[in-house]
Order: C-alpha cells, then structure tokens, then sequence
C-alpha cells in the first residue's frame, strides 16, 4: 500500500478544524481512557481477591473496590468514546481498514464488552456487603468479568496494531490473491505492547489506592489498622508492578519491527521510561507526607501525567511508522474550517462541561465527606444554579439557530 | 492514478452484515431513548416528591434509577458506540461522512453524555444524602444534560436521510447539513415515542412496587404518559413524511413491504390497548408483563421502524450524495467532494479500487469468475447478500438465470446507467460486466463457469463471446422477462 493509496482513502469532505487538534484531543482522552481501563482492571481484580479472602481487611476493601470498578467501567466506556471520535478524524484510512478486516471482532468487542459489564453488575448485586457476610456468592462473575474486560482490550490493541502495518493489509485482505471478506480474523498483535498497557493497572491501582487511603483520612475517626492495611498493599502493588511493567515495556521496543527499531530509543520512549520511573518513585519519597495536607493525591495526579506521556508516546510511534515509514501525513488533512461548531464545542466543554462538573463532583465529595444529610452551601448552590442556566442557555440557543436556518427562507 | 477511495468490504455470508448492524441499532434505539426519557420523568418525580414531600417518589427514583443504570446506561452506552463500531464495518465511509461533518457535534453531544453519566450515578446514590434543593438541582441538571444528548445527535441522524437544507451541497458547512425540516419533524417524533419506550420499560420496576395505592397511583400516570405520548407520535408521523426527499417517498411507497405499515400501526394500536389496560386495571400489571411489552415494542415497533429508516435512504447512505455500495455519487461542491462515477466509467472498479488484488485488475477468461465475485462484494454486498441467506440475497433477482450474456446485457443497461431508481448506478465496464454476470450465474449453476472458460479459451481473442444460453421461459426475473428490464418494484421480501 503506497502513499497515495493510503491518501486516496482518507475522507474527501476533509476536517473541520486543525487537523492538530484532533491529533492532541486524540492523545489526552486516550490518556483519560487508559487510566480508568487501569482502575477498573485494578479495582476489579483487587475485588475478586479481596472477596476470596476472610481477612476482614480484605473483604472492607472488596467492597470498596467493587464500587469503584463498577463505577469505573462507564467511565472507561464514557472515556473510550472520545478517542474513538478523534482517530476516525485524522486516521480514517487506518482505522477503518483495520476495523473492517476484523470485523467480527469489532462486533465481538460490543458483545463481550455487554458481558463483561453485566457480569460486574451481578457480582455487585449479589454481594451487596462483603464487609459483614464472610461468604462471597459467585466470585466466578467477577473473574468472568475479568476476562472479558481482557479480551476487550485485546481486541483493542489488535486493531490498533493493524492499523499500523498497510503493507499487510492487502495479504491480510486476499490471501493468495482471493478476497476473504469474512472480517473474521485478528490478524496482528504484540503481547508485549498489550501486556505492558495491561499491566500498568498494577502501579495504577497501587497509587489510586494511596488516594482512597488520603480520602479516608479526612473522615472522622477512621480504623487505623484498615488504613494501614490499605498503604502496605499499595506500596508493593506500585514498586513491583511499575517494575514488571517497565520490564514489558523493554520488551515490546525490543520488538518493534525493523523500519521503526529506533524509535526505542527517541525522545518520547525515554521520556516515557523516565516518567514512569518518577511516577513509581513518588510515593516512597513523599512517604510520611502522604498524611498531611493534599500529599495523599499527589501520587495518583504524577501517575496521570505519566499517562499522558505514555499516551503522547504511542501516538509518536504512530507517527513514526506511518509518516516515517510509509509517507501518510496526517496532519496535512485537508481543512474545511466550520467556525460555528468548532466554536461551540469549545464553549460547551468550558463553560457548561466546567461549571456542571465543577458543581456535580463538589457535591459527590462534600456528600462523601459528610456523615449523614450534606447541606450545600449558598456558594454551592450558586454553582449549580449557573450550571442549569447554561445549559438553558444552550438548549435555546440549539432552536434559535435551528429554526431561523431551516426556516428563514 | 484514478483511484477513488473504497475500503474493503466485510461480507458476512451467514446472516449478513446488514441484519447485525440492524440489531444493533434498534437495540440501542430502546436504551437510549428510554434513557433520556427517564431522566426527564425523574426530573419531575423528583420535583413533585419534593415539593409535596412524598417519600416514596424519591424512593421510586432509587428504585428505578438502580435499574435504569444497568439497563440504559450501560447498556446504552455500550450500544452507541456499538452503532459506530458495526457501522464502521458495515459501512465505512457512511459514518466517516457523518464523522467528518459533525465531529464537533459529537463532541459535543459527548460533554453531555460525561454529564448524564456522572448525573445518573448520583441521582442514585445520592438520595437522602444531600439536602431537597441539591437534589432537585442535581435532577434538573441530569434531565436537561440528558434532552440535549438527543438534541446534538438528532441531525446527524437526518442528514443521513438527507442534509439539512437543499443548498448544503453548494454551500457545505456543518449548520446547513445538520437542520432542517426533517430534524425537527423527526426529533419531535423522537420525543413522543421517547416517552412511549419510557412507560413501558417503567412498567416494569412499577409492577414490583410492593404498596399497592402508590404502585396504582404511579402505573396509571405512566399509562397515561404512554397513551398522551403514543398519539402525539402518531399524529406527528404525517409530518414527519412530508419531509422526506421525494426519492425516500417513492421508495416507501414502493419497496417496503406492505404488511411493514400494517404491522406498525397495529403495535400503535396495541399500545394503546396496552396502556388503557395498565390504567384500568393497574395492579394487575407484572413484571412479566411489563417486559414482554418492551420486548414487543422491540421486535415489532423499533425494528420494522429501523429497517424502514435503513431502507427509504436507498440507494444513498448519506447526505443524499454517498450511495450504499460506497461510491461518493454526486459532487458536493460546498465541500469541494468530487462524484466518483466519472472515474468509474473511466477505469472501472477493477483498476479505481484501492482493495483489489492485483491478480484482478485485468480480467481474463480464467479470473472471470473470481474477479465477479470481487466486484459482487464491492458493489452490490452492502444491499444484497451473496447467499441465500441474510438481506435481499442477490439470486433471488435472477431467478435462476444462467445465461452470461442476458445477465451482462441487463447490467450494462439497467445498472451501469443507473436506470434502477432505488440502487445506486454502478458504472460497470463491459468486461467487468461479463464478469459479474458469469458470477451471478455460477450461483445459480455453478457448472457455468467451467464451460464458460472452455467456450472462451478457444477463442480466447474474443473474450465478449459467452454461452448459449440454457432454458430460463420459466423464470420470473426481470431480467428473463424482457431481456432488459428496469424493475421499480415487486420483488424484494
Ligand atoms: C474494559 C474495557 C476496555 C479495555 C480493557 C480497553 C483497553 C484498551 C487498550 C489496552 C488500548 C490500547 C491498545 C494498544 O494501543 O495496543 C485501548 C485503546 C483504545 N480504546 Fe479501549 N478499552 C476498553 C473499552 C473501550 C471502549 C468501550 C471504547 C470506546 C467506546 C474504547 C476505545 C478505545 C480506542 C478508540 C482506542 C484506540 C485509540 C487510538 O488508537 O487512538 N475502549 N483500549
């Protein structure tokens, strides 16, 4: 597949804005992404482990984590989305060659995904509390759930491994000269690439739980032992995880095809390692300062800023491969610049995005925070209040400008 | 190079490509439209529990909401992206044609999506944690965040059956692509039947409520919401047709089947009767009868409904300028997109495509069948399955017609010239031609292929010489009946 193939398929409406910013868009949701797909994997395993234990320590944290996991599979769902919008736009050619190849698998991924969500919900609705009951009903949902959440994130990786080798996608398209329009195949993939992704939950979910552990500080009268309990789990889970993970990272620049072998040892890759190093090392240099003032969430805030970096990294080797090695420029989309939407997104991610999220998490937190009825505070109030009028504001806007362009004649 | 820019196809011979994006769809269809129709029934119970202090609303939402989350949030959820998931591999440069012109509606519309999601979450497990007026706020929030993910996606969803205003091809633009008449008619339908899908799938978590004065109370103002909300969609479809393209009204008129409308009318109707008996009779409503009225509404409501939708757009996909199969059919001139066909005509899938072996670019007597079989699954897959199985299966249109050249004259005039109103025109060369013809007759004989290389390869310096052509006076094929014919109508389901 030369150059011009790949740019004759790219959309010929072009894009409506700087194709750049849909590159860095692209880059930072993903980052987004990522973490939750962490936190889930990470909260999700902690729970099947937790809840196969009688340690009452362990069953408290089950409990906890099966929360947060369920919470954070919509928001690694709510997240992926944003990332599945962005690529589309500059990397059509890529993507959806890659994703009808295997298309199947890209109805797959929906199915299991459904699954492995349902089963999340199960577990949760059958263990409601495992802190009281010792017995854990049907901890094989959970480890089901598991699975399928891996199996998703395989067919993930696939197709973002597909999309970087045109070369093959014709022998992958008609073997021997024969079309094979099936789309039942996955056709390439990198454990080592997939396992370091995956496994950067450990570290992740280590330094998430040095959080949870701040969080809990600031409530009255916590049980010391449990919080105790809590930082010698996370400590290991982030020193040996961020090991293994760097050890799978090794491994996967180790593999890189032979065109873009250098990439190993660019800017990005290094900067990644040295970022995840930082990020690892945090936690044991702020040490006993991780119970006083904010220090608790320091941590978890370098261990997302790792991410972006490890995020900025995958789009470099992209990048590498795709410009470097076979001439496609994607940032040289042709533009068709639409002011009016470009402009209204922005506005609706400062404005209503800022304000409605600013006062919804305020009042999760505070509610959190506070044992029995949470009484906002007329500053809060006020937050909400211009949260409801922007959005009045854009839902009148909507007909307004609707209106008089379909019927202004 | 002449190449214009086709992806490869993904063909499923078993049940079609068609039938998985189609179940998808009406899946998600139920999900999200109850979605944001509970969200503003919450905002209400929400407003009305508070402000004449009634427990058990507040205690409903909960109730209500737990299920909610499982059933359309993550459900919901999934299934969206799930529709550009099997869209993407059912028609690539479909959604890639809504992607590139309402990338920023959609990111948009996902700002509120990231609302409503955090909004759900709290409703229910806020309940009693915070104080009333937080509360109502945060119910408020959550229901206009929710109304304005369907306001942002609802244009998209029209411009699939055509752009927004007429001149959008001249001019281009996001603003005349995404409004116009029919997105109005057809978010207020939305809205309606929003509702409709609302207190049905509500029936279900009201049929467990366990105090009968509030379970009757709350079951029959569903049943009226159903009823109210049924009508007004009803009474809003006339509209809603009237602002379809002609192409779509003809269409409609004549290649869906007839019982289609029947069969949506009378789940109307049975809707109704439905809601009627949940208001007289109101303690009598189950949980199993709740959900086998969401399953009805499903199978006999949405889907029909979906495929209408899918159909009456032929032989366009979007925008009324990307045919089904693919190839960008008109200019836009507004967004500089150049028609493909010239360059069709020109050089022919074989040569334009930038997925065909390059065993097939040139056709012989010996890869004549291969390369038809390449451009049956370029050009006509989208629409027609290969088998025998699965969407309008391809040889049912040629009842069992083996003759080559019959079926390559019937190509050349009433495709290749697009004379077919509802397929798109598919400008074969006359070698693709033959080769497509000697693949459709192989599946109805699959003998035909052996004799037509034998016929050939003796006078393999007149490749356009084809077989006799075998007795076929019995068939009922348009292309037997005359031996051109422009079939409009008749034969398809
Ligand atoms: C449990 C669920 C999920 C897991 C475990 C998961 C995991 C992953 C992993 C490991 C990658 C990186 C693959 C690689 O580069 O090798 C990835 C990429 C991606 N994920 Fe997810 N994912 C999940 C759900 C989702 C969902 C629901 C969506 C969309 C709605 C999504 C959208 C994406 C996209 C678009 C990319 C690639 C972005 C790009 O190439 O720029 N993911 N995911």
């Amino acid at each position: 597949m030369d150059a011009s193939m790949l740019y004759a398929l790219r959309d010929p409406l072009g894009v409506p804005a700087a194709p750049i910013i849909f590159l860095l868009l692209g880059v930072l949701t993903w980052a987004l992404h990522i973490a939750a797909v962490h936190v889930l994997l990470g909260a999700s395993s902690l729970t099947l482990f937790g809840s196969l234990n009688k340690n009452p320590h362990w069953r408290r944290l089950a409990d906890a984590m099966v929360s947060t996991a369920k919470i954070a599979v919509s928001v690694a769902i709510v997240l992926g989305v944003a990332p599945l919008l962005f690529v589309q736009v500059i990397y059509d050619p890529f993507w959806y060659t890659s994703n009808v190849l295997s298309a199947w698998w890209v109805i797959g991924f929906i199915t299991f995904l459904i699954f492995g969500s349902l089963l999340l919900f199960i577990f949760y609705g059958l263990n409601s509390s495992m802190k009281t009951k010792p017995k854990t009903r049907c901890p094989g949902a959970m480890l089901a759930a598991i699975a399928f959440f891996l199996v998703v994130g395989f067919i993930m990786h696939a197709l973002s491994v597909q999309m970087l080798k045109p070369e093959k996608w014709m022998e992958w398209y008609a073997p021997g000269g024969i079309v094979d329009a099936s789309g039942r195949a996955l056709h390439a993939y990198n454990f080592w690439r997939f396992g370091f992704f995956i496994s950067l939950s450990a570290p992740v979910i280590g330094l998430w739980l040095i959080a949870y552990r701040r969080y809990l500080l600031g409530r009255d009268n916590e049980d010391q032992s449990y919080l105790a309990f809590v930082r010698r789990l996370a400590m290991p889970l982030i020193s040996i995880g961020g090991i293994i993970a760097l050890a799978l990272y090794v491994g996967w620049m180790a593999t890189l095809d032979q065109n873009v072998a250098s990439f190993a040892l660019s800017f990005w890759s290094i900067i990644t390692v040295a970022m995840l190093l930082l990020a690892v090392a945090v936690p044991f240099v702020l040490s006993k300062k991780l119970d006083s003032g904010f220090w608790g969430y320091a941590p978890f805030a370098v261990g997302a800023v790792a991410l972006i970096v490890v995020g900025a990294m995958r789009e470099a080797l992209r990048w590498a491969t795709l410009y470097g090695v076979h001439g496609y420029n994607a940032l040289d989309y042709k533009l068709h610049m639409d002011w009016y939407s470009t402009l209204m997104f922005f506005l609706t991610f400062a404005a209503i995005g800022g304000a409605v999220l600013a006062y919804l998490l305020t009042v999760s937190w505070k509610a959190g925070q506070t044992k029995g009825m949470y009484v906002a505070s007329p500053m809060v109030n006020r937050m909400g209040t211009i949260g409801i009028s922007l959005l009045a504001v854009w839902i009148i806007q909507y007909f307004a400008i609707g209106l008089w362009v379909a019927y202004s004649g | 190079m002449d190449l214009i820019g086709l992806y490869p196809t993904w063909y499923e011979p078993g049940i079609g490509s068609g039938w998985v994006i189609g179940l998808i769809a009406t899946i998600h269809v139920l999900f999200s439209h109850t979605a944001v129709g509970a969200a503003l029934l919450f905002t209400y119970l929400a407003y009305l529990g508070y402000r004449d202090d009634r427990p058990e609303l507040i205690d409903f939402i909960k109730k209500y909401g737990l299920f909610l989350l499982v059933f359309s949030y993550i459900l919901g959820s999934i299934t969206g992206p799930g529709i550009w998931y099997s869209t993407t591999v059912g028609s690539p440069r479909g959604i890639s044609a809504l992607i590139h012109n309402f990338v920023w509606k959609w990111a948009t519309e996902w700002v509120f999506f990231v609302i409503e999601v955090v909004g759900v979450y709290m409703m229910v497990y806020l309940v009693g944690k915070v104080d009333k007026a937080t509360y109502l706020r945060i119910a408020i929030t959550f229901g206009m965040a929710s109304f304005a993910t369907m306001l942002a996606i609802v244009g998209i969803l029209s411009f699939m059956m055509e752009p927004g205003m007429p001149n959008w091809a001249e001019k281009g633009g996001y603003l005349l692509g995404f409004y116009g008449d029919n997105t109005f008619a057809q978010l207020a339908i939305r809205i309606a039947f929003m509702f409709t899908m609302t207190a049905v799938v509500g029936g279900i978590v009201v049929a467990g409520l366990k105090d009968q004065v509030f379970k009757t109370w709350l079951a029959r103002r569903l049943a009226v919401l159903g009823i109210v909300s049924t009508i007004i969609g009803i009474s809003l479809y006339p509209w809603y047709l009237s602002t379809l393209p002609a192409q779509a009204q003809i269409v409609m008129e004549n290649r869906i089947p007839d019982y289609y409308g029947t069969a949506i009318l009378t789940v109307l109707l049975a809707t109704i009767a439905y809601f009627a008996f949940t208001l007289f009779k109101p303690r009598m409503l189950t949980a199993s009868i709740a959900g086998l009225a969401t399953l009805s509404i499903l199978i006999l409501g949405l889907f029909p409904g979906e495929t209408i939708r899918e159909s009456a757009r032929k032989p366009f996909v979007a925008g009324e300028y990307l045919y089904s199969n693919q190839v960008i059919a008109k200019d836009v001139p507004g967004m500089t997109v150049k028609s493909e066909i010239p360059t069709l005509e020109k050089v022919g899938f074989t040569h334009a495509s930038v997925f065909w072996p390059e065993t097939q670019r040139d056709i012989t007597v010996n890869n004549a069948h291969e390369v038809g079989r390449t451009l049956a699954i370029a050009a006509c897959s989208n629409c027609h399955s290969l088998s025998t199985t699965g969407i309008r299966p391809i040889a049912g249109y040629f009842g069992g017609i083996t003759d080559v050249s019959r079926i390559k004259t019937y190509l050349l005039g009433a495709l290749a010239t697009g004379n077919t109103m509802y397929m798109p025109k598919i400008p074969l060369q006359d070698k693709e031609a033959e080769a497509l013809a000697l693949y459709l007759a192989s599946l109805a004989d699959p003998t035909v292929v052996a004799r037509y290389v034998e016929e050939n390869s003796k006078t393999a310096d007149a490749p356009q010489k084809v077989l006799p052509a075998i007795d076929d006076k019995k068939t009922t094929s348009p292309v037997a009946r005359v031996n051109v014919s422009f079939p409009t109508s008749g034969l398809e389901e």
